[in-house]
């Protein structure tokens, strides 16, 4: 059974954050470079 | 802690919140292109027997080629095939710029695909099934439509064009 | 703490499951290679043509062996793994899971035949009209069968489990494996019934003809799901093993770990529209209902990308890593399974990006089969998945026999080699497809290719080379390794990295099967079901075969 160590209550996931960050940063970016291409192509109606 | 609460870390509940806001963003860009700017996908839009289509003569797809319906606006019949030779019929189509056309495209054999370059045609051909999107050209040019679906050995042959004059 | 021992013939079985993975990976990738050099104008193609009759029958080998058999092999040998380890419990009746094997082992040398012999060059996708040779069906059917047997032996293993020990919280590992085995046999209900009351009968000659738009819907809603079949056994090493062997960290929250994982379940079938969204059969209305239940998927990939990070950063906290990144630097990267994951990892979030983009409804007009979409799932399956698997493989081949890794530096070596290789490949593959170039096309020959994708293909063919190199690698280190006279001191540990949260304070409705069930086949019921009975009613079995190869 895992026990609860004090350094794991202390420990909080700021690293994380900043990986997400750049992962979010990243996601926006390259989707919104492909949705302005399908933009940029016109309608199919 | 009672045994049905779910323990969630205040970073990953953010986290969780920035994904949900961030999925709502993206459905709605898509939602706008889709019902504001007519970016729509293909619809059912009738069935044909894939026997028959290329030679009943009560098929349009017997004597493909363009229509043209109004000023402008045009019907272009497609003809996907395999057999004899991997080839759209017809090969080739000219319009003038700023027309618009329906694309009526089937097959008489195998699925194959069709993508218009630089323009946002791009579908599967099932045979069977009609396939339709409509493209207004306004710039003139040479537009390549190739197939996107493997259909046997000469899938990479398969091609056409259609050429928007001034 | 001596860990839970596996009997020899445990370990054995796990091994079969791993040598036919590897053979097939081992024959499949020699072909990927060749693709990539066509695109970069190196024809291979012609100097193999006895052997090999052309560029897409090459294609079929890569795919099914790669993305069918290597996958499937390793899946279920890993999940046998998982849950006799997991549960400390022998399987409950191992001949169940014996026959399995050899039912799938057949299926794949039923179904090599016809390929082999150019009789089923279909693509791994299949699509009719194209008509292959009855065999290669016979054979998809009996590797899915004999993975559904498999399953089976899992499921009686747990439940014999859950006799023995009411009211314990299932270990994590043997709990995901279970879901992966049950979202397999849920999923693959699909293909089934597409060659069983199609595809088989029509190759053999009983009925004429088929109806394609029909056989690309029940294709589909086995083909996502397939995704997930994939990911999640390497999702299980991410979560569970990697942060332990990175630097002794522990799985960040247990609680929403299970929780993904039901929602994978739940959600990763009812969506296989997102790969008609440009067929002509389906009603947009489905597929915009399917695009939001894809949206609604990508939410417990996000937790994932969370908690594996948090595990991860535990591991290099331990180990002295500061700052908002340089942790990462104190990750175990000399150990090749460390290495191999973790890249792994950092080009499946690029991945993920690719993914949520081809799912984004009509932007998939933008994309949809152009070279995009092999771009993509080399980061996916070919890599996010592979070469974890490969990474899990430098401790589970030793682990399994009882040899020593034979030159692990080669092995971290092979790491890199496959993540550069792939990038190079992979980005130039996303590039032209955004430029217009189609997938499945030998674009060194077509006729369109214009002058600017040219710079692109060669760096196709730049990708392939690395990754061929890595490829060998790979081999290498297996067979040298499984040839070792080199022996471990002691058995290997299986690393297994502890919750955070002890896991009996987790919610006893994340450990209930029975309402998640229920959920996941109301919901495919729902979102397929309409669309089904009217296809199904209003079937059009017009399609003859055509062999156009």
């Amino acid at each position: 059974m895992a026990k609860k160590d004090k350094e794991d209550d202390e420990f909080r996931p700021t690293g994380t954050i900043a990986v997400l960050a750049i992962f979010v940063v990243t996601l926006i970016a390259i989707w919104a470079t492909i949705y302005m291409i399908l933009v940029g192509r016109g309608g199919t109606l | 802690m009672s045994t049905n609460q779910i323990h969630i870390d205040p970073y990953e509940r953010n986290w969780m919140i920035i994904s949900a806001i961030l999925l709502v963003l993206f459905a709605t860009a898509v939602s706008v292109a889709a019902f504001g700017m007519g970016i729509q996908v293909p619809a059912p839009e009738q069935r044909v027997d894939p026997r028959t289509v290329a030679t009943d003569p009560n098929s349009p797809w017997s004597n493909p080629g363009l229509r043209e319906i109004e000023p402008g606006k045009y019907d272009a019949y497609v003809l996907a095939r395999a057999i004899p030779s991997w080839e759209y019929l017809p090969k080739e189509m000219t319009i003038p710029a700023g027309s618009s056309v329906s694309f009526y495209v089937t097959s008489s054999d195998v699925q194959h695909g069709f993508k218009i370059q630089d323009t946002n045609a791009n579908f599967q051909v099932v045979p069977g099934q009609v396939s339709k999107l409509t493209i207004k050209f306004d710039k003139p040019g040479t537009y390549n439509f190739i197939c996107t679906e493997y259909c046997g050995s000469g899938h990479g042959v398969m091609y056409g064009a259609i050429i928007v004059t001034p | 703490m001596k860990q839970y021992q596996l009997s020899t013939g445990e370990k054995k079985f796990i091994g079969s499951h791993l040598l036919v993975a590897i053979l097939a990976l081992a024959v499949g990738s020699l072909f990927g290679p060749l693709q990539a050099f066509e695109h970069a104008g190196w024809d291979i193609y012609p100097y193999i043509k006895p052997l090999i009759k052309s560029y897409y029958q090459g294609l079929t080998v890569h795919g099914v062996l790669n993305a069918l058999v290597w996958t499937t092999f390793f899946i279920m040998g890993f999940l046998t793994f998982n849950v006799t380890f997991g549960l400390k419990r022998a399987l409950r009746n191992p001949t169940l899971n014996k026959v399995g094997f050899w039912v799938m082992v057949v299926g794949v040398v039923t179904a090599a035949i016809p390929i082999l012999a150019n009789q089923a060059t279909v693509l791994f996708t299949f699509y009719p009209p194209l008509k292959a040779n009855w065999a290669f069906y016979l054979g998809l059917t009996l590797v899915v069968v004999g993975s559904w047997v498999e399953g089976w032996g899992l499921f009686a293993t747990y439940l014999g489990w859950r006799k023995e020990n009411p009211n314990e919280r299932t270990p994590f590992i043997a709990f995901a494996s279970i879901l992966t085995a049950l979202l397999w046999q849920i999923c693959t209900l699909g293909v089934a019934t597409e060659i069983l009351t199609m595809l088989l009968p029509w190759s053999l000659g009983l009925i004429e003809n088929v109806d394609p738009q029909l056989a690309r819907t029940y294709f589909w809603f086995t083909g996502h799901p397939l995704v997930y079949f994939w990911l999640l056994p390497a999702y299980i090493s991410w979560y569970a093993m990697l942060p332990k062997q990175a630097g002794n960290g522990k799985m960040f929250s247990d609680s929403l770990a299970r929780l993904s994982f039901w929602i994978f379940l739940v959600l990763s079938t009812p969506l296989g529209f997102h790969h008609q969204y440009v067929d002509p059969g389906v009603p947009p209305v489905w597929k915009f209902i399917h695009s939001m239940l894809t949206f609604g998927v990508f939410f417990p990939s996000m937790m994932t990308a969370f908690t594996v990070v948090a595990s991860l950063e535990h591991a290099g906290r331990k180990q002295g890593g500061k700052g908002a990144l340089a942790w990462i630097g104190k990750l175990n990267w000399s150990d090749p399974s460390v290495a191999a994951q973790l890249l792994a990892g950092i080009l499946f979030f690029f991945g993920g990006i690719g993914g949520l983009a081809n799912a984004s409804y009509n932007v998939n007009l933008v994309l949809h089969n152009t070279a995009f979409i092999p771009g993509h799932f080399h980061l996916t399956v070919a890599t996010g998945v592979t070469l974890s698997f490969m990474g899990i493989s430098y401790w589970l081949l030793p682990y399994l026999t009882g040899r020593k890794l034979w030159n692990p530096k080669w092995a971290v070596a092979q790491a890199w080699t496959w993540f550069v290789g792939m990038i190079i490949f992979s980005n130039s593959m996303h590039v032209l497809g955004l430029l217009g170039a189609p997938r499945r096309v030998p674009l060194g020959l077509a006729p369109y290719v214009p002058a600017e994708w040219n710079s692109r293909l060669l760096q196709v063919g730049v990708g392939g080379a690395i990754l061929f190199v890595s490829g060998a690698l790979y081999l290498t280190v297996m067979l040298m390794t499984a040839l070792n006279k080199e022996k471990v001191a002691e058995e290997v540990q299986v690393p297994i990295a502890e919750s955070m949260q002890d896991p009996a304070l987790t919610p006893v409705w994340l450990d209930r099967w029975a309402p998640w069930i229920y959920g996941t086949l109301a919901l495919v019921v729902i979102v397929y079901g309409p669309q089904l009975v009217d296809m199904i009613s209003n079937i059009a079995l017009t399609s003859p075969g055509f062999r156009v190869w």
